[in-house]
């Protein structure tokens, strides 16, 4: 049998992963590799983008991964969620204007700027409210100020980067933290070796 | 988008198989479709439209690409077969005596985004039990599936057995709403046991049986799992009455020599709206998706006026040729030598050309082409 393939993702979940799995006594690849593929005892690593892991595991050319449950519903990939690592805990937030009163259902259209447009366009025509999304790929929170969009979605950790660009969050979307996902067919197809990775984790994050 | 730009570009969705490739797909099919015969069952072409409503169902309503025909009805091209099937059985077949032995092989159309070999429009390759006695209908199926899968060239695949009426029988008077049973449903499906617990907040659900669903998203593996889960479910009588039917089922492909294939998944509760009893899928290494899956659903043909029990099972042909090449078992087949005939006297050469051809031989006419 090949062994298990692990996509990891290189963005800000990799520090809470390597921990974890150091914890676990599961292998983990040494030092500040710049390569993509990398075995490490019994598993095999892809690293990849953050919003590229649930692709790489829907696929199936990785076995399982970790993946932020925020990029889960923004990637809507079919994939099996059995665990909550419990750390990258942040929320998806709605955030407008600070003191300046906005509320989704007082305009006929929200102009909404986000990096999640499907997760934004679900969660307002979900509510019968209308909705423009104008999607960015980063600096979200400076478009309401300079009057590209009404509103934002975006993820809150603190809520300081609000803050300093005069935000404030109207109402969460959704809860997230990292996930341990998992394909399908993996796993009923590689069902020992998987069950055996998932009680390691299991026990840590218990 | 200009008229001429449309000559050259297709539209998403679509594709075509040329040469080896749609040699290799044909010897697939042909591969299943002999097992389907070597179990008795008679081929059905069914139309490749028909009424809207025929094909009613929430999963598969958003995927149906519909019409408005000459007359004004709603038209839809075929988005599954088991609905036309189950048409034509309690229709034109409606004085056969059962049990009724049904196959089909052909394409449906969806709209459904591309992956992993399939396209808008794919082929399925299925067949349909109705009318007979429930425990022998769902193993003989799950036998032919097997076959299937062996005499195609699959290696390692697994059969991943479930019963939807554990799920449907725990949630049994809880106060669920549409939308949240929905809710439900996926996060059960997703095996998320967090997003189960937050989906039954408050709804009314008695603990043990909301402890139940939860467990759901563990109780997935060998057979064993359904001895670890007779104690979880002993509390519903429903849930209870769905396990010894999966277990029965289990035991008898067991006692058939194919217990070493089978995977229980009690979290198995996606799918078709009509499924009432057994649901399996097939997966295998080397493909992240299923290969094919199926059921019992038998609601479905009382809509169509002539009520009998039903169970059937489709193989993807798409999948099952990505599955079969990612394993390396699907072989080439290039198209075997041909003879060429020509010469100057064009009559004489045809005349020649016919006489090989009457003895069987592939035969090329003409001193070829520009090549």
């Amino acid at each position: 049998m090949t062994s298990l393939t692990v996509a990891l993702s290189k963005g800000k979940l990799l520090p809470g992963t390597e921990a974890l799995f150091r914890r676990c006594g599961l292998p983990f690849p040494d030092g500040d590799s710049r390569r993509l593929v990398v075995a490490a005892g019994e598993l095999r690593f892809l690293f990849v983008k953050d919003a590229d892991v649930p692709t790489y595991v829907e696929y199936g050319v990785a076995d399982c991964g970790v993946a932020g449950r925020d990029v889960l519903l923004e990637s809507g990939s079919d994939v099996l969620e059995p665990l909550d690592l419990g750390f990258g805990r942040c929320r998806l937030a709605l955030a407008a204007p600070a003191r300046a009163g906005f509320s989704p259902d007082r305009v006929s259209t929200a102009r909404v700027a986000t990096k999640y447009p499907r997760v934004t366009t679900g969660y307002f025509l979900g509510r019968g409210l209308a909705v423009e999304v104008v999607k960015l790929a980063g600096s979200v929170e400076i478009a309401p100020g300079l009057g590209l969009a009404d509103c934002i979605v975006d993820v809150v950790e603190t809520g300081r980067t609000l803050l300093e660009n005069g935000l404030e969050v109207i109402e969460t979307v959704a809860e997230s933290s990292a996930r341990l996902i998992v394909n399908r067919a993996s796993y009923h197809a590689r069902h020992p070796e998987l069950q055996a990775l998932l009680a390691q984790l299991r026990g840590a994050t218990a | 988008m200009n008229g001429t730009h449309r000559l050259a570009q297709i539209p998403p969705g679509v594709q075509c198989f040329v040469g080896d490739e749609a040699r290799r797909r044909r010897r697939v099919e042909e591969t299943v479709v002999r097992v389907f015969e070597g179990w008795d069952y008679e081929e059905i072409i069914p139309p490749l439209f028909d009424y809207a409503d025929v094909f009613a169902g929430e999963a598969l309503a958003p995927k149906t690409y519909s019409f408005i025909g000459r007359d004004g009805s709603v038209l839809a091209l075929r988005p599954d077969f088991t609905s036309l099937l189950a048409k034509i059985a309690a229709g034109r077949l409606r004085e056969r005596a059962t049990p009724l032995r049904l196959y089909y092989s052909g394409e449906v159309v969806r709209f459904e985004p591309p992956k992993a070999g399939r396209q808008s429009e794919l082929h399925q390759m299925g067949l349909e039990h109705l009318g007979g006695d429930a425990l022998g209908a769902d193993a003989e199926v799950l036998a032919i599936s097997a076959e299937c899968l062996t005499a195609a060239g699959a290696r390692d695949w697994v059969l991943a057995l479930g019963h939807v009426g554990v799920f449907n029988g725990l949630v049994e008077g809880a106060d669920l709403d549409a939308a949240r049973l929905e809710l439900l449903r996926e996060r059960v499906e997703a095996k998320d046991p967090a997003g189960v617990r937050d989906a039954l907040a408050d709804c009314g659900l008695r603990r043990e049986a909301a402890a139940a669903v939860e467990r759901l998203t563990t109780l997935a593996g060998t057979p064993q799992v359904l001895l670890d889960a007779a104690p979880v479910f002993a509390f519903s009588a429903a849930a209870t009455a769905a396990l010894r039917e999966l277990r029965a089922v289990v035991d008898t492909l067991a006692a058939a020599g194919l217990g070493e294939r089978l995977a229980v998944d009690l979290g198995e509760v996606r799918g078709l709206d009509y499924y009432t009893g057994l649901v399996f899928r097939v997966f295998a290494p080397g493909l992240g998706f299923e290969v094919g899956g199926g059921g019992r659903y038998d609601g479905l043909l009382a809509r169509f006026g002539r009520p009998l029990p039903a169970v059937g099972f489709m193989l993807g042909l798409d999948r099952l040729a990505v599955l079969l090449e990612r394993q390396g078992t699907l072989a080439a087949a290039p198209a075997p030598a041909a003879e060429t005939v020509a010469g100057p006297d064009l009559g004489h050469s045809l005349r020649l050309a016919r006489e090989r051809r009457a003895s069987g031989a592939r035969v090329r006419f003409g001193p070829g082409g520009t090549r």
